[in-house]
């Protein structure tokens, strides 16, 4: 181990984080392999060991015998503060080498509040923030996950992004990398022929213009860049890999536990939700091969808690059976399996009920909206009665807590809307009354509402958010109008709900707004411990940027959209007859129903979406 | 519930940093991971039942760690090191595993190796320094204690201390000390903070500790 970081660590909280050398962590001799890769996540270990998409890259690309992958997260303040003090540079947690000599470095994007991490861990590495700054081949910085799909925020910082899943598409990229590396080109020699591979973009080599009022003139392509870059996807779900074999943390993280990936993409097409189109098309895997991995999975690590992930888990056509084959290996060996993001309907309910075990931990609901009016509105396909139904069945079999998820501020919401969340705790609780057998114990209910974020890619993208003032109204209101003791309230804090808007949808130019609040100081803005909105406020300011043009602002139809040039495979049409539809309170039908001809199936060439 | 068999181990280089809380539940895990059954909790969740007799402060290595637990079946004794050692972390490493000797009451004395180090080399006169320090009738220094209503106790060292060596190379000066186990116990941190305090010339850069042994009451190896 490095001496500078043995001398820091016991002056950290958590070291363990730093140090590596974990169950299963791969480690290579740094002579014998061509090309070295720095996977980043620009969050705590904790939570990026927890990103099932890390674990799959992280193998994928450590399977290749000529690339050594390593980990990297973005280190708490005390040992950021720690390293700059002692000269030390961000480094592998694998080999404890600088990541400013590897090849290649990239960043996973889950959320819009990591991004000053992004910039923060750049420069920690000793690297310039700035793509223009860096001239050689080594090291690219590349990034990827959801965020992705609009990547112009961090274009100028980002060399390459990867749009959609990148089982395949990191491979094609480290193999052009190899063979750059070993015949000596340029950088830009490279970018140039990364941009050629299906599903890369390469922001510098497309050129942006401006109206006066704001709005992006024309994006133009240069180099043979393509017009459109369309995501990728995995098209074989049964045969990608799977780690089974997987890094165990020495100490604990956030999901501590087996994650077996049901399938991906969604069949319920809400209209606010930017995985659910940007994950299209539906496609599962095997239930028996679902249950091979789920075993091999934890005899290797020594898990005893295992979950079923995917966006809407009740939706998986062979649910009953993998559960069935699951619980057979499960029940004798003591591991829990756990369900999360189950529907409120009947079948569901019976299912938790027989993997819980008497143990009746919270229950959790995201009716997202209050009124069936807003929820057809929005498309989220489920009916009060669904919900009350599943209450109905959880109080009588002993449960004494629920939780609700609604958002505020979603396009076409009234007040009428807003109380409907109060009247829908007021039936949960109402129900849980005609039900319960042990109404001594009394029931919890807790109602939680966010801020909601127009997202680029969705039937929302050419949304105004609402205003801090009219959330804060809305809160109001409803906090006024919620009673009884056995219900409570929660609501979220606005700020970081209109920056990361502004993200979603941002610009180029948003680019400058990052780097000058990341020159003061800002940096894990998802950890209100750090957050500090006057910082945004004033960087908005000395750049001359609004925060309301990107957040606050309607978008017209024919407004080119910062992300245009990056395709999900959902047509923009699509998307704008399925706002003209929540205009007018109709719901669409899910792609189990009828396929209503998003286009996503055409990445999919002889698939069928949602296949059986 | 009670623990018959016993782990003697390492913990060295990156396992180092792995806290006592985290460290049960990796052993607990490399047990599955082995296919060594051993005795289990009862309740909602079952977990492997072990327990580590003196938890080591995070930052601190050993040689003679030790981990109880319960062979249930799977594996003899003879087979548990090897199997453990495929599937533990890194600077992890099992010696070998036995049957419970002594209680662990019996457990007395910890031999520490604390290494102070120096950037420019060893001050003159330190060795002599810390030498008389230790030496000293009585070594009262003032410890944290959440129990206390100041938050801190005062502890009186020397009684703790069973015997020491001081050692000086160029860079680095070496105590070799044997200090109570338990009830109570000593942690060498407080004899460091003794020298920052008394004499502040010998004040180390860096120190590393190392537990080399655990002994009983006859400072013979405890089992
Ligand atoms: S093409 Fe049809 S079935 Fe496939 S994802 Fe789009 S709407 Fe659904």
């Amino acid at each position: 181990m490095n001496r500078s970081l043995e001398r820091i660590l016991p002056r950290v909280q958590k070291p363990a984080r730093y140090t590596g050398g974990e169950y299963n962590a791969v480690v290579k001799d740094r002579r014998k392999v061509e090309v070295r890769y720095a996977l980043c996540f620009p969050d705590t270990y904790e939570i990026g060991m927890s990103n099932l998409g890390v674990r799959i890259l992280y193998g994928v690309m450590n399977n290749l015998p000529w690339c050594w992958c390593e980990r990297v997260f973005a280190p708490w303040g005390d040992m950021e503060e720690e390293m700059r003090a002692e000269g030390l540079p961000l480094y592998g947690l694998e080999s404890g080498d600088s990541i400013a000599d590897f090849d290649l470095i990239g960043f996973s994007l889950g959320y819009e509040m990591a991004y000053t991490n992004v910039l923060n861990m750049l420069d920690l590495a000793g690297l310039p923030v700035r793509a223009e700054e860096r001239h050689e081949l080594s090291p690219i910085i590349v990034a990827g996950g959801t965020c992705a799909f609009n990547p112009e925020p961090l274009a100028p910082f980002v060399d390459i992004f990867s749009l959609g899943e990148g089982e395949d598409v990191s491979v094609e990229l480290l193999e052009l990398y190899r063979k750059a590396k070993g015949e000596g080109w340029e950088k830009e020699e490279f970018l140039q022929a990364a941009a050629q591979i299906p599903g890369l973009y390469v922001p510098s080599l497309y050129d942006i213009s401006y109206h006066e009022d704001g709005t992006v003139a024309a994006i133009t392509p240069r180099d043979g860049a393509p017009e459109v870059v369309t995501k990728r996807i995995v098209q074989d779900f049964n045969k990608s890999y799977f780690p089974v074999k997987t890094i165990v943390p020495s100490t604990e993280i956030t999901q501590d536990k087996v994650t077996l990936e049901v399938f991906r993409g969604c069949i319920r097409g809400c209209r606010f939700c930017q995985a659910g189109y940007a994950y299209r098309p539906v496609r599962s895997r095997d239930p028996e091969l679902l249950v091979k991995y789920g075993i091999e999975a934890c005899k290797d690590s020594g898990y005893q808690e295992m979950t079923l992930s995917s966006l809407s888990t009740s939706d998986y056509r062979h649910l009953l059976k993998l559960c069935d084959g699951l619980l057979e290996w499960c029940e004798p060996e003591k591991v829990s399996l756990a369900l999360p993001s189950l529907r409120a309907d009947n079948f569901s309910m019976n299912l938790m009920h027989r993997l819980q075990h008497g143990k009746k931990s919270g229950l959790t609901f995201a009716p997202e909206a209050g009124t069936q009016r807003l929820r057809d509105a929005i498309n989220k396909n489920v009916t009060e009665e669904e919900i009350l139904q599943s209450c109905r069945t959880a109080f009588s079999g002993g449960w004494s807590s629920v939780k609700l998820y609604f958002m505020l501020g979603l396009p076409t919401e009234t007040d009428e809307d807003v109380l409907g969340i109060a009247d829908l705790a007021e039936k949960v609780y109402q129900a849980w009354r005609e039900t319960t057998p042990e109404p001594r114990r009394g029931v919890r209910i807790t109602v939680s509402t966010s801020f909601f974020v127009p997202k680029p890619h969705t039937a929302f993208q050419w949304e105004g958010q609402i205003s801090m003032e009219e959330y804060q109204r809305r809160v109001k209101l409803l906090r006024d109008n919620m009673r009884g003791r056995s219900i409570s309230y929660n609501w979220h804090d606005p700020d970081t709900s209109v920056l990361e808007a502004v993200f979603a949808r941002g610009d180029r130019r948003v680019a400058d707004v990052i780097e000058e609040a990341w020159r003061n100081g800002a940096k894990f803005d998802s950890w209100s411990e750090y957050f500090d909105f006057q910082r945004w406020q004033d960087a908005f300011a000395s750049c001359g940027l609004s925060m309301d043009f990107y957040a606050a602002r309607r978008r017209d139809k024919d407004e080119i959209l910062p992300w245009d040039m990056i395709s999900t495979g959902v047509r923009k049409a699509f998307l704008w007859r399925e706002r003209e539809q929540c205009y007018q309170n109709k719901i669409t039908p899910d792609c189990r129903k009828q396929c209503t001809g998003c286009g996503a199936d055409k990445l999919y060439p002889g698939g069928e979406c949602d296949a059986e | 519930m009670r623990n018959s068999n016993r782990l003697r181990f390492t913990k060295a280089g990156r396992a180092k940093y792995i806290s006592h809380l985290d460290l049960m539940r990796t052993f607990q895990r490399a047990f599955l991971r082995a296919g060594i059954e051993i005795t289990h909790t009862e309740g909602f969740n079952p977990h492997a039942f072990v327990s580590i007799p003196l938890p080591l402060s995070v930052g601190f290595s050993s040689q003679c760690e030790v981990l109880e637990f319960e062979l249930r079946r799977g594996a003899e004794l003879s087979e548990v090191p090897g199997r453990m050692n495929a599937v533990l972390p890194e600077g992890i490493t099992v010696q070998k595993c036995y049957e419970a000797v002594k209680p662990v009451k019996a457990l007395t004395y910890v031999n520490y190796i604390v290494t102070l180090e120096y950037e420019n080399g060893a001050p003159f006169g330190a060795e002599t320094a810390i030498r008389d320090l230790l030496s000293r009738e009585s070594l009262v220094v003032l410890k944290k204690s959440k129990k206390a209503k100041s938050g801190q106790v005062e502890v009186d060292l020397i009684p703790l201390i069973a015997k020491f060596t001081v050692e000086g190379r160029r860079d680095t000066i070496a105590l070799d000390l044997i200090i109570r186990a338990q009830n109570p116990g000593l942690n060498p941190e407080l004899i460091v903070s003794a020298i920052r305090e008394h004499c502040p010339e010998a004040s180390p850069d860096y120190v590393a500790f190392h537990r080399k042994d655990v002994l009983d009451a006859q400072f013979q190896p405890w089992e």
